[in-house]
C-alpha cells in the first residue's frame, strides 16, 4: 500500500473539528437554544466543508494509495500510532458521515425529540461525527478501536435520553451487543498483533504481515472480528439490537445509525478482516454468505411481519445489509465494490426513509401502518418523496439502491478463489427472491400509508359528532398540525434526494473512486490466496 | 528412656500446625466474636512456634526476628480488635458473629 | 542437635554492624512519620472549632511527602538498597509510593465535609489514616517477608479503625468486625505460609527464597508455603473466594473510607502480591499460575454477577472493585512466560493508578449526591443529568471508564491487561483473555444502569434543586476527572514509567 502525505493536516482537522464546537457550546448556558443550534450548524458545516476541500484535494487517478496520511508517534509502549490515511474505500464513507451529521442536526433545528435539552444532544451528535470519521480515516488498529468505540457512548444517550417509550431497554441492548462484539474483536486484534511478530498496529504493517499467520490461527482470529463486525453491522443471528434500537431512538439517532455505524461494521470486515486474514476471510466467506442470505430473506419476512413503520425499516435494513455482506463474502472486485456503493446507498435511502418516518410521528403522533393512510392526499409532497424513497430501497434500476444489490447478486455467480460455486449461485438465487420480497414490503407499506382517503382519525372531520363551530375549531388545530414538508425539511432532505438520483443514473461517480482501491485489495488476496 | 527421644523440629511443627488447625477450626465454629478473636491469636502463636523452630534449625536469626515483630503486631491487633468488639458489645450485649447480619446481599 | 544453630545465634548477634542508612531514600517515609506526630500533637492542642485545619494540614503533609519522591525519581537512575536488600528504593517503588501519596492527597479531600458535618473524631482519623498510607509507601519498597509483614500490617490496623469510625452506628461497627476478623485472619494464613517459606529456603529475603525454589523440584512444604502466602494476600486484596468480608466491610464503613479500602488498601495488597509473587514465588510457577489463574477467573466473574444484583451504589462500586481486582491479576498469571515480565509489571501498576483515579472519582460522585439525597440506594441518582449535569456528566465519564470504554483511561488499562496476557500466548492465556472479555460486558450492564438512573430516570423524590458540591470535593473530582480523561487520551504519559528494570533485573540474578 503506497501512501502520499501530501495535505496532511486535512484528515486531522477534519475528524476533530467537531470538538472545537462541543467545546464552544460547553460554555453556552442552556437556556440559548438558538444560538446553541446555531454553533452546532456551523460546526457541522465548517466539518463538511473540509469535507468538501478533501474531495476536491483527493487524487482520483490514485485512489488506491492512502492519501493525506499521517503516521505519529502516539503509545510507543504498545507500538501503536497515530496513523490516518484516506483512500478509495473510504473517502465515499468519511464524506458521507460528515454530509449526514450536518443534514441531522440541521433537521434538529425544529424537529427536537420532545426530550428537549438541544445542548446535550446537539454535543452527543457532535462527538458521534468525530468517532464517525475518525473510525473512516484511522489506519492503526488501536486508533481504529477506539474511535469504534467513540460512538458508543453518544447513541446509547441519545436512543436512552431521547428515544421512544422503550428506550431504556433498546439503549441497553444497543450497548451490550455491541461491547460483547467489541471484546472479542479486541481480543483478536491482539492475537493479531502477537501473531504478527508484535511490530506494530498499522493497517500497512498487518495487511502485509497478516497473511504469513498459519491458516488454523487465522480462522480463530477472524472469528473474534467476526464477531465484533457482524454484531455491529448486524448479521443475521446478531441482529436483534438493530430492530429495537432504531425503532426507540429518536429520528436523528435512527439516521445516523442507519446511515453510517452500521457502515462501521461491514466497513471493518473490508478494509481489515478480509485483507488482514486473507486464508481466515476464505474459510469464513460461505458463512458469512450463508448468515447473509438469511439475513436478507429474515430481513424481508419481518418487514412484512411488521406494524409498525419504523420497525418495519429497521428490518429491511437487515436485508439490505444481508446484500452488502454477500457482496462482501464473494471475495471479488465486483462483490466488494457493490458492498461498498450499497453501503452509502443504504446509507442515503434508509436515511431518508427515517426521516420520512420521523416526521410522519411528528405530525400524526404514531407510526401505526394501519393507522396511517392516504398521506398522498393530505400531504402529497411527503407522499412522494416516501413514494421515491421505497423505489430506490427496493433496489429499483436508476435509482442508488439498484447499484448495491444488482452486482452483489451477480457477483455472487462466480465467487473468487475457489470458494463454493454451487452453494453461491444457490445464495444468489436465493438473494434473488429477497428482492421480490422487498418490493412487496416496501410496496405494501406504501400502498398502505399514502394511497386512499386520510383517515378519519387524521383528517378532522368526523370525531366531534357535535355542531359545526366547535368542528371548525378542531378542524383548524389538526390541520395546522399536519401540514406538509416544511422548509428545514426540504434543506436536510434534497441532498439525499438528488444523490439517491445522481449516483443512480451515474454509479460510475462512485465506483470510480472505489474501483482502484478495491482493485488492488483483491489484487493482494490473490497474492497471498494463489501464490 | 524418655531422654533418648530427642525431639526434632517436625514436633515443633506438627505443635504449630495442630493449633494452626485448631485455631482455624475454632474460628470458623465458634460464634463469639470475642472466641473467634482468640483462635486467631492460637493461629499467630502456631506461626510463632514454627518461626521459632526453624529458625533454630538453620541457626539464622531472622526467623525469631519474625517472631518479635509478630508478637508486637498481635499485641496492637488486640488492642484495635477488642476497642472494636467491646463497642459492639456495649450496643449489643451477648451478639454472636451470627447476629451481625444487618449487612448482606 | 536441633539446638546446634544456638551458638551461631549468638554470634550473629555479636557480629552486628549498624547498617547504613540513605536518607534521601527514606525521605518519604520519614517526612509521613513526622507528618503523624505533628498532626497528632496539634490536634490535641486545637479547640473543636479549628478542627477543620487538620484536613488541610494530612494533605500538606501527603504534599510535602510527594517532594522527595519526586526528587529521587529525578536523580535516581540506581535502585537505593539498604539493609541488605531488604528495602528497595528503585523505580517501581517510586512510581507506587507517588500513586499512594496522591490517592491519599485525593481521599483527604474526599473525606474533609464528610467528617466535619458528621461530627467525628477529625484529628484521630487523620493520623490513623496517614498511618495506613505510611504502610503502604514502605510496602513498595519492602523487599523482604518481615517487612511486607509490617507494612501490610501498618496499613490495615488503622484501616480496621477506621471501618468502624461512626462507633455509634451499628452498620459501621459491623463493618468494621467483619474486615477485623477476616483481615487478622489472612495475616495469620499469610504469616504461616511465610514460615513455611522461610523454613525451606532459610532466608526471609525474597530475591533469596526465589533463588532457592526449584520448579518441577518443590517440596511438599513450599508448596503449601505458596497456597498460604498467595491465600492470605487473596484475602487482602478481596479476590473470591476469600471477598466475603468486602461488600459487607464497603457498605457499612463510611463512604470515604470505603473509598480508602478499595483503592489504596487494596492497591497495598496488589504491591505485597507482585513483590512476593516476580521476586520469590516466580520459580514456582508450576502452583503460582494455576492458582492465580484461578483466582483471576473467579473473581472477575463472582464479583460481576454478584454487582449486577445490587441495588445499592456503594455495594455495587464494592463488588465491582472485586471484580477490578480480578482483572489486576491477569497480567500476573503469566508471569514468567516469554518475555512478560516488563509488561506484567506495567499492566498491573498502570491499571492500578488508572483505577485509583477513576474509582476514587465515583466515589467522590456518590458522596457528593450522597450529601443531598441522603441515601445510597442506585435510584438515588435518578435525574441527576437534570439538577446537576456537571455531576453526571462525570459520573458517565467514570463509569464509562471502569467499563473500560475508549478513550477514557479504564480501556487503556484493560487494554494492556489483555496485551500481557495474549503475549504469553498459550492456551490457559487465551482462555482467561476470553473470559476477562465477557466480563467487560457483564460489568459494562452494571456500569450502565447507573447511568441509565442518571441520563434516562426522574428524580425518584421530586426534588431538583441543585447540588451543592463543596469545594474539597470540586477539587477530588478536578484531579480524578483530569487523570482518567488524560491517560485513557495520551497512555503514553505513564506507560513509560512501565519500564521498570529493576525489580525484573533482581528477578534475573
Amino acid at each position: 500500500m503506497e501512501i502520499m502525505t501530501n495535505d496532511n493536516w486535512l484528515l486531522t482537522v477534519g475528524t476533530f473539528l467537531p470538538l472545537v464546537g462541543v467545546l464552544v457550546m460547553l460554555f453556552i448556558p442552556k437556556a440559548e437554544e438558538q444560538l446553541l443550534k446555531t454553533v452546532a450548524v456551523i460546526t457541522a458545516g465548517a466539518t463538511l466543508a473540509v469535507g468538501i476541500l478533501t474531495l476536491f484535494r483527493f487524487d482520483y487517478g490514485q485512489a488506491e494509495k492512502l492519501q493525506f496520511f499521517v503516521d505519529v508517534t502516539w503509545i510507543e509502549v504498545i507500538r501503536s500510532n497515530y496513523t490516518i490515511g484516506l483512500d478509495g474505500i473510504s473517502l465515499p464513507l468519511y464524506f458521507l458521515s460528515m454530509v449526514v451529521t450536518f443534514l441531522v442536526i440541521i433537521y434538529t433545528w425544529d424537529n427536537m425529540p420532545d426530550a428537549g435539552n438541544p445542548k446535550s444532544f446537539l454535543i452527543l451528535m457532535l462527538v458521534l461525527q468525530v468517532g464517525m470519521a475518525g473510525t473512516f480515516v484511522a489506519q492503526d488498529l488501536i486508533l481504529f478501536f477506539v474511535f469504534f468505540e467513540v460512538v458508543l457512548l453518544p447513541m446509547y444517550f441519545m436512543i436512552g435520553v431521547w428515544g421512544g417509550e422503550h428506550r431504556q431497554y433498546a439503549s441497553l441492548k444497543f450497548f451490550l451487543y455491541t461491547m460483547f462484539g467489541s471484546a472479542f474483536m479486541l481480543v483478536a486484534f491482539l492475537a493479531l498483533f502477537f501473531q504478527t511478530g508484535a511490530e506494530s498496529f498499522s493497517f500497512m504493517h498487518l495487511v502485509s504481515a497478516g497473511g504469513l499467520i498459519s491458516n488454523e490461527v487465522q480462522v480463530w482470529i477472524f472469528a473474534g472480528m467476526f464477531l465484533g463486525f457482524a454484531v455491529k453491522v448486524p448479521m443475521f443471528p446478531f441482529h436483534t439490537w438493530l430492530p429495537d434500537a432504531h425503532t426507540q431512538a429518536p429520528t436523528q439517532g435512527s439516521v445516523i445509525l442507519a446511515a453510517i455505524l452500521l457502515k462501521l461494521g461491514t466497513y471493518g470486515f473490508v478494509r481489515i478482516a478480509i485483507p488482514m486474514l486473507p486464508e481466515g476471510a476464505r474459510a469464513w466467506a460461505p458463512v458469512i454468505a450463508i448468515l447473509a442470505v438469511i439475513g436478507i430473506i429474515y430481513g424481508a419476512l419481518g418487514c412484512l411481519a411488521q406494524t409498525d413503520m419504523k420497525r418495519l425499516i429497521a428490518f429491511s435494513s437487515v436485508a439490505h445489509m444481508g446484500f452488502v455482506m454477500l457482496g462482501i463474502s464473494t471475495l471479488t472486485t465486483l462483490g466488494i465494490n457493490a458492498a461498498l456503493f450499497g453501503m452509502v446507498a443504504h446509507g442515503l435511502i434508509t436515511g431518508m426513509l427515517f426521516f420520512v418516518a420521523g416526521s410522519v410521528k411528528h405530525r400524526y403522533h404514531t407510526l401505526e401502518i394501519s393507522r396511517l393512510s392516504g398521506m398522498l392526499k393530505q400531504m402529497p409532497r411527503m407522499g412522494w418523496i416516501l413514494g421515491f424513497a421505497a423505489m430506490a430501497s427496493l433496489g429499483l434500476p436508476g435509482l442508488a439502491g439498484f447499484w448495491g444489490e444488482f452486482p452483489a447478486i451477480l457477483a455472487a455467480y462466480s465467487p473468487g478463489f475457489g470458494l463454493n460455486v454451487t452453494l453461491f449461485r444457490t445464495l444468489m438465487v436465493i438473494a434473488a427472491v429477497g428482492t421480490v420480497l422487498a418490493a412487496a414490503y416496501l410496496l405494501w407499506l406504501y400502498q398502505r400509508t399514502a394511497f386512499g382517503e386520510p383517515s378519519p382519525e387524521f383528517s378532522g372531520q368526523t370525531p366531534h359528532p357535535v355542531g359545526a363551530g366547535v368542528n371548525a375549531d378542531h378542524h383548524a388545530d389538526h390541520h395546522d398540525e399536519i401540514r406538509d414538508v416544511t422548509p428545514i425539511e426540504w434543506i436536510a432532505w434534497t441532498p439525499f434526494l438528488v444523490a439517491i438520483v445522481v449516483f443512480g443514473v451515474y454509479p460510475q461517480l462512485m465506483f470510480g473512486v472505489m474501483d482502484p482501491a478495491v482493485s488492488e485489495l483483491v489484487a493482494r488476496l490473490g497474492e497471498s490466496l494463489n501464490p | 528412656m524418655l531422654a533418648a527421644i530427642e525431639p526434632t523440629t517436625t514436633w515443633y511443627l506438627l505443635l504449630g500446625a495442630v493449633l494452626f488447625g485448631l485455631g482455624s477450626v475454632g474460628l470458623l465454629v465458634r460464634r463469639n466474636p470475642l472466641v473467634m478473636f482468640m483462635s486467631i491469636e492460637l493461629m499467630l502463636n502456631a506461626v510463632n512456634i514454627s518461626f521459632v523452630a526453624l529458625a533454630v534449625r538453620f541457626g539464622d536469626i531472622s526467623g525469631q526476628t519474625a517472631v518479635f515483630f509478630v508478637m508486637v503486631v498481635a499485641a496492637a491487633e488486640v488492642v484495635v480488635g477488642l476497642g472494636i468488639i467491646v463497642s459492639i458489645m456495649r450496643r449489643r450485649p451477648g451478639a454472636t458473629a451470627d447476629d451481625l447480619a444487618e449487612l448482606k446481599g | 542437635m536441633i539446638f546446634a544453630g544456638s551458638q551461631s545465634v549468638i554470634a550473629q548477634i555479636n557480629q552486628w554492624v549498624a547498617p547504613t542508612i540513605d536518607w534521601h531514600a527514606l525521605a518519604p517515609e520519614l517526612v509521613l512519620i513526622v507528618g503523624i506526630n505533628l498532626v497528632l500533637f496539634i490536634d490535641l492542642s486545637l479547640g473543636a472549632a479549628k478542627k477543620w485545619a487538620m484536613a488541610t494540614l494530612t494533605g500538606l503533609v501527603f504534599l510535602a511527602a510527594f517532594i522527595p519522591v519526586v526528587t529521587l525519581a529525578v536523580i535516581g537512575d540506581a535502585s537505593r538498597e539498604m539493609f541488605d536488600g531488604r528495602y528497595v528504593v528503585d523505580g517501581y517503588s517510586l512510581i507506587l509510593k507517588a500513586i499512594f501519596l496522591l490517592a491519599a492527597y485525593v481521599l483527604v479531600l474526599m473525606s474533609q465535609n464528610e467528617l466535619e458535618e458528621g461530627g467525628y473524631y477529625q484529628g484521630e482519623f487523620y493520623v490513623l489514616m496517614m498511618c495506613s498510607v505510611l504502610g503502604m509507601v514502605m510496602m513498595t519498597s519492602a523487599r523482604d517477608l518481615i517487612a511486607i509483614f509490617v507494612a501490610l500490617e501498618l496499613l490495615s490496623i488503622p484501616a480496621y479503625m477506621m471501618a468502624a469510625w461512626r462507633k455509634r452506628d451499628s452498620r459501621s461497627n459491623e463493618a468494621g468486625v467483619k474486615y477485623y476478623l477476616l483481615g487478622v485472619f489472612a495475616s495469620a494464613v499469610l504469616l504461616y505460609g511465610m514460615s513455611f517459606l522461610y523454613g525451606t529456603t532459610g532466608s526471609t529475603k525474597l530475591t533469596d527464597i526465589g533463588a532457592s525454589l526449584v520448579d518441577g523440584d518443590l517440596l511438599g512444604l513450599q508448596v503449601l508455603a505458596v497456597v498460604f502466602v498467595l491465600g492470605g494476600l487473596a484475602f487482602k486484596i478481596s479476590a473470591v473466594p476469600f471477598h466475603s468480608w468486602a461488600p459487607d466491610t464497603y457498605e457499612g464503613a463510611p463512604t470515604p473510607v470505603t473509598a480508602f479500602l478499595s483503592v489504596a488498601s487494596k492497591a497495598a495488597g496488589f504491591v505485597a502480591l507482585m513483590s512476593i509473587v516476580m521476586l520469590a514465588l516466580a520459580p514456582a510457577n508450576s502452583v503460582v499460575r494455576p492458582m492465580l489463574w484461578v483466582l483471576a477467573a473467579l473473581t472477575m466473574t463472582v464479583g460481576n454477577v454478584m454487582a449486577l444484583r445490587q441495588t445499592n451504589i456503594v455495594r455495587m462500586l464494592a463488588y465491582s472493585s472485586v471484580s477490578q481486582g480480578g482483572f489486576i491479576l491477569m497480567p500476573l498469571v503469566v508471569i514468567g512466560t516469554g518475555n512478560a515480565g516488563d509488561s506484567v509489571l506495567r499492566a498491573v501498576i498502570v491499571y492500578l493508578l488508572i483505577y485509583a483515579f477513576m474509582n476514587l472519582g465515583a466515589f467522590s460522585i456518590v458522596i457528593a449526591v450522597a450529601r443531598r439525597t441522603r441515601s445510597g440506594e442506585i435510584t438515588s441518582f435518578g435525574g441527576l443529568f437534570g439538577y446537576a449535569p456537571g455531576l453526571a456528566v462525570l459520573m458517565t465519564i467514570f463509569m464509562a471508564s471502569l467499563a473500560g470504554i475508549p478513550p477514557l483511561g479504564g480501556w487503556i488499562a484493560k487494554f494492556n491487561v489483555f496485551k500481557t496476557v495474549l503475549d504469553a500466548g498459550d492456551t490457559a492465556a487465551y482462555v482467561l483473555a476470553l473470559i476477562g472479555a465477557v466480563n467487560t460486558v457483564i460489568a459494562a450492564a452494571y456500569y450502565m444502569r447507573v447511568l441509565r438512573q442518571v441520563w434516562m430516570a426522574p428524580a425518584p423524590d421530586g426534588d431538583v434543586s441543585p447540588i451543592k458540591v463543596p469545594s474539597s470535593i470540586q477539587a477530588a473530582l478536578a484531579i480524578t476527572a483530569v487523570g482518567t480523561v488524560l491517560l485513557g487520551v495520551l497512555p503514553g504519559l505513564v506507560l513509560r514509567f512501565g519500564d521498570i528494570t529493576d525489580l525484573t533485573g533482581a528477578l534475573a540474578r
